[in-house]
């Protein structure tokens, strides 16, 4: 059975048949390039762009496919493997419902689709085991659409990929292959809560502290990948101290001079003359970046110490994704990157 | 370039995975000539964790992994770095020069005469003072556009109150005592006094710009027709030195 899993990558073509509103490459974005003006990019909801990338035994910042809003569908010439993570979404191959958040089969022919919910997150993710030819910008194939690079898909576009997949020797019907530790996020459907870390600027507004905590705000249709623009209520500095230009880390509040509150995203650039109020702690970032026009959003302030073990927690659940993904395709002789054996990096400390 | 007063460097915790660090100090231009020369001493020495650096006009701001390093532990990586010696190694490196080839006229920088008017030149004068100001390259801005120190004019430019909305790639602005070149089409609330007909950043190649911070720019006005006949591809520079 673990014969000719694998073997020489080989060339396949997806052919995409539905592209929704927009469909592009996307990574986990650009490293070292900040202080050269380019933000760092990448997927917005990076947990999901991670784990899709997992379920198909490759490394987490492999090139992937992210689509915002509609359907996407791909149909390849040869069996590939796919995951599709990300905002809530019914996914079907050859027309027939199987489960997001798993490891796929789509036999060549056949058309997988991808159908995210309105209302439940509005960015999906499709990974596919192997290697896809994207043109990259500063070594990632994450757009950045202010220096005109693109990287969309469009209907009808022939997406390559580089992969040793050769298809399972088992039968379609059969039960579901895996059973993985999978950290599947949950996009409710009531508001949902940010835990924000306060920072320098919240002292320049008495009272501020109390409004956005006591506060609902909801994601307007004017926000994009450099910010999410919340209608809610908000308060001002009284004077207005010069602020010169500086970095801000993804996920700032920022008050701007209308009754409006910023959070920036990873598209962000410097930014002057508005007080930051506090910083999105880093593990709520994926949540964020799923929140759509409507998306109602309350947020919550946290110290360092707790946002930190947050994330440790969810590190930790993708790390045990990782090795169980490594032990289970090992099993069926599936080849998966260096670095993913068990005997990989320690897990991080949960303190 | 002269030692910088690193003794008094500032580091603040941002959010639960980054540090702002500045180096008070009464005068601005220190304040600003000293947190560049910080931030190339902090990337010679790259302390664990560090995922990236954001520079700001007068600050830096350090991204790391919480999981791997702590604001504490950063910002005691930050304090023993400004104590070091100065050292060679972190010296600035070889200094570019460029002549960037402006069309200053009406239609190319629809901003020159208000400009001039607020800062009481005409403007011819205006041109003139900016082909004899000496830029330096303070930071790599929006798209990496080449943000610049060095306008000598009577007085700081003034933003314009409402944003051009689509200004043309290759524009050359103007506000307080700095310039920057516009890479891409796009906005801004820059006041547009010019246009090189050079393609500054050009993400088909690998490294789509050809300056870094610290290079040295001028101007120099050409016409519409000497501009059209330099047949301008990719900015080079025209002279490195020591």
């Amino acid at each position: 059975m673990t014969t000719a899993i694998t073997s020489a990558t080989k060339t396949v073509a997806l052919e995409c048949t539905d592209a929704g509103w927009i469909t592009t490459f996307q990574d986990l974005g650009r490293r070292d390039t900040e202080r050269r003006g380019v933000p760092t990019g990448g997927a917005a909801d990076q947990h999901s762009a991670v784990v899709a990338n997992l379920l198909v035994g490759n490394p987490r910042g492999a090139t992937l496919i992210e689509n915002l809003g509609g359907e996407l569908a791909l149909v390849p010439d040869a069996d590939v493997l796919v995951a599709v993570t990300g905002a809530r979404a019914r996914v079907t191959i050859g027309g027939a419902p199987v489960g997001s958040w798993s490891p796929l089969v789509v036999p060549a022919g056949q058309e997988v689709r991808v159908h995210a919910e309105v209302g439940r997150g509005t960015r999906t993710y499709l990974a596919v085991h192997g290697t896809l030819a994207a043109q990259t910008l500063l070594g990632s194939t994450a757009p950045d659409a202010r220096m005109g690079f693109g990287q969309v898909i469009t209907r009808g576009s022939r997406v390559l990929l580089e992969t040793g997949f050769r298809g399972f020797p088992r039968r379609y019907f059969e039960p579901p292959l895996f059973r993985l530790p999978v950290p599947v996020p949950r996009f409710d459907e009531g508001p949902w809560v940010v835990d924000v870390v306060a920072s320098h600027g919240i002292h320049t507004i008495p009272g501020i502290r109390e409004v956005i905590e006591d506060s609902e705000y909801v994601v307007t249709p004017r926000s994009n990948h450099v910010g999410l623009r919340l209608d809610g209520p908000v308060l001002h500095p009284d004077t207005g101290a010069e602020i010169v230009s500086h970095g801000v880390p993804v996920g700032a509040l920022q008050i701007p001079h209308a009754d409006e509150l910023i959070v920036l995203g990873r598209y962000r650039s410097l930014t002057a003359g508005y007080p930051i109020v506090g910083v999105t702690a880093r593990d709520c970032l994926p949540l964020l970046g799923q929140a759509g026009p409507g998306q109602r959003l309350r947020f919550r302030w946290t110290d360092h110490e707790s946002a930190v073990r947050r994330l440790a927690r969810r590190e930790a659940e993708v790390r045990a994704l990782e090795h169980a993904v490594a032990e289970a395709f090992a099993a069926l002789g599936f080849k998966t990157p260096r670095g993913l054996a068990v005997s990989g990096a320690p897990l991080p400390g949960n303190t | 370039m002269t030692t910088a007063p690193f003794t008094t460097v500032a580091v603040e915790p941002f959010g639960d995975s980054a540090v702002m660090v500045t180096v008070p100090h009464l005068d601005q231009a220190v304040r600003r000539s000293a947190i560049v020369a910080f931030r190339n001493r902090f990337l010679a020495h790259r302390p664990h964790g560090v995922l990236d650096v954001v520079s700001g006009l007068e600050s830096l701001l350090v991204e790391f992994d919480p999981l791997r390093t702590a604001p504490e532990q950063m910002e005691y990586a930050v304090r023993l770095l400004a104590r070091l010696p100065d050292d060679w190694s972190e010296r600035p490196r070889t200094v570019r020069e460029f002549a960037v080839p402006v069309v200053f006229d009406e239609e190319t920088g629809p901003d020159l005469a208000a400009v001039a008017e607020e800062v009481g030149l005409d403007p011819d004068e205006l041109v003139e003072a900016i082909a004899k100001s000496t830029f330096t390259i303070a930071l790599l801005g929006a798209a990496m556009a080449p943000m610049m120190d060095g306008l000598g004019l009577p007085r700081p430019v003034r933003r314009r109150a409402e944003p051009r909305t689509d200004v043309a790639p290759g524009a050359l602005m103007i506000a307080g005592d700095n310039a920057i070149i516009q890479p891409f089409p796009g906005p801004t609330g820059w006041r547009v006094v010019g246009r090189t007909p050079h393609t500054v950043v050009d993400i088909s190649r690998p490294d789509p710009v050809s300056f870094g911070t610290g290079d040295v720019v001028r101007f120099v006005p050409v016409t519409r027709d000497e501009a059209a006949a330099l047949d301008a591809g990719f900015l080079l520079p025209v002279g490195v030195s020591l």
